[in-house]
């Protein structure tokens, strides 16, 4: 297989429509929340300000859980930064409401908006003034590995394998970022914001990527079981 | 280095084995899931796919265990 040769487009295992609770819709507390939020005047207002609080909760939740690994911010950073998520959340929440299915608590659906708003802004703070690695450095560790003595020959071969089908399989996109994501831990949304394109777009080259090379570890007679990763 | 970490870099490197769903299609359902989950119903054999994405997308990984935590700790509001 040649870095050209093309791979199965990434897509869901099934239909996700046929495992869905059909008929369940929303519960009743989750129909009192799209009623006021797409009522009008006070009880709108009201609402809105409700959902703004929950909001604000879900993202100092995620803020506090990461505070500790961005020692060098302030209290008012983070106080800022739960803030903008919380605003930035209702935005979207406001802007996807119909997208609500009711197959889960509207709380629920609410918080993933302001969770993900919070965690994007942390990495990326937790990542602004550091350097993004690419190939060398990650490309140097994996050199490094399976010739410990603690590596088996089986695992060495494997490894050995890996490197030769990143070098030879992959094209320089998916190697930049199967290195970054995989070797060198870079969070894919910085990584996202570093070549100015999205966490899903990234994500579909890492699994192109991954493909390719148990494609290449299948040529080479290496089969790779959960077993022997995991 | 040892076996077990070589062990870590090659699952990250090579990802789950089987179908997985994109992260778009992680976030879409992700409430869902974490609902199912919370309730000790088989979430993955409702959606497919989902396990897979949570052990090959590190951040979607995160955001999971962030909505689980969050929606487990209860208390929600109620609207006015």
């Amino acid at each position: 297989m040649t870095a050209g040769a093309s791979v199965a487009p990434m897509r869901p295992a099934v239909d996700l429509r046929a495992g869905r609770q059909r008929g369940r819709g929303p519960d009743e507390e989750s129909r009192e929340w799209l009623s006021a939020l797409r009522g009008t005047g006070a009880r709108r207002d009201e609402a809105v300000a409700g959902l703004h609080a929950l909001l604000l909760r879900a993202a100092r939740f995620e803020v506090a859980r990461r505070r500790a690994t961005l020692g060098h911010l302030r209290g008012d950073d983070f106080d800022d930064i739960a803030m903008q998520s919380a605003d930035d959340a209702l935005v979207a929440v406001l802007a996807k409401l119909d997208g609500y299915r009711g197959e889960s608590r509207f709380t629920t659906w609410a918080y993933k908006f302001a969770l993900l708003e919070a965690a994007v802004k942390l990495r990326r703070r937790a990542w602004q003034a550091r350097e993004v690695p690419l190939e060398p450095e990650g490309w140097d560790l994996l050199a490094g590995r399976g010739s410990s003595p603690h590596a088996d020959a089986e695992g060495g071969e494997l490894l050995g394998a890996v490197r030769r089908g990143i070098a030879e399989q992959l094209t320089p996109h998916q190697r930049e970022v199967l290195v970054a994501v995989t070797l060198n831990d870079v969070p894919i949304d910085v990584l996202a914001e570093r070549l100015n394109t999205t966490r899903g777009a990234l994500y579909k080259t890492l699994h192109d990527a991954r493909q390719r090379l148990r494609a290449h570890l299948d040529s080479e007679g290496l089969s790779v079981s959960r077993e022997e990763t995991g | 280095m040892n076996e077990r970490d070589d062990r870590r870099l090659l699952r990250g490197m090579l990802g789950p084995d089987g179908p997985e769903l994109t992260c778009e299609q992680c976030f879409e359902e992700l409430d869902r899931y974490v609902e199912l989950e919370l309730a000790g119903a088989d979430a993955d054999a409702t959606i497919p796919g989902m396990s897979a994405h949570l052990e090959g997308c590190p951040a979607c990984r995160e955001d999971h265990a962030s909505l689980r935590d969050l929606v487990a700790s209860g208390d929600d509001p109620t609207p006015a």
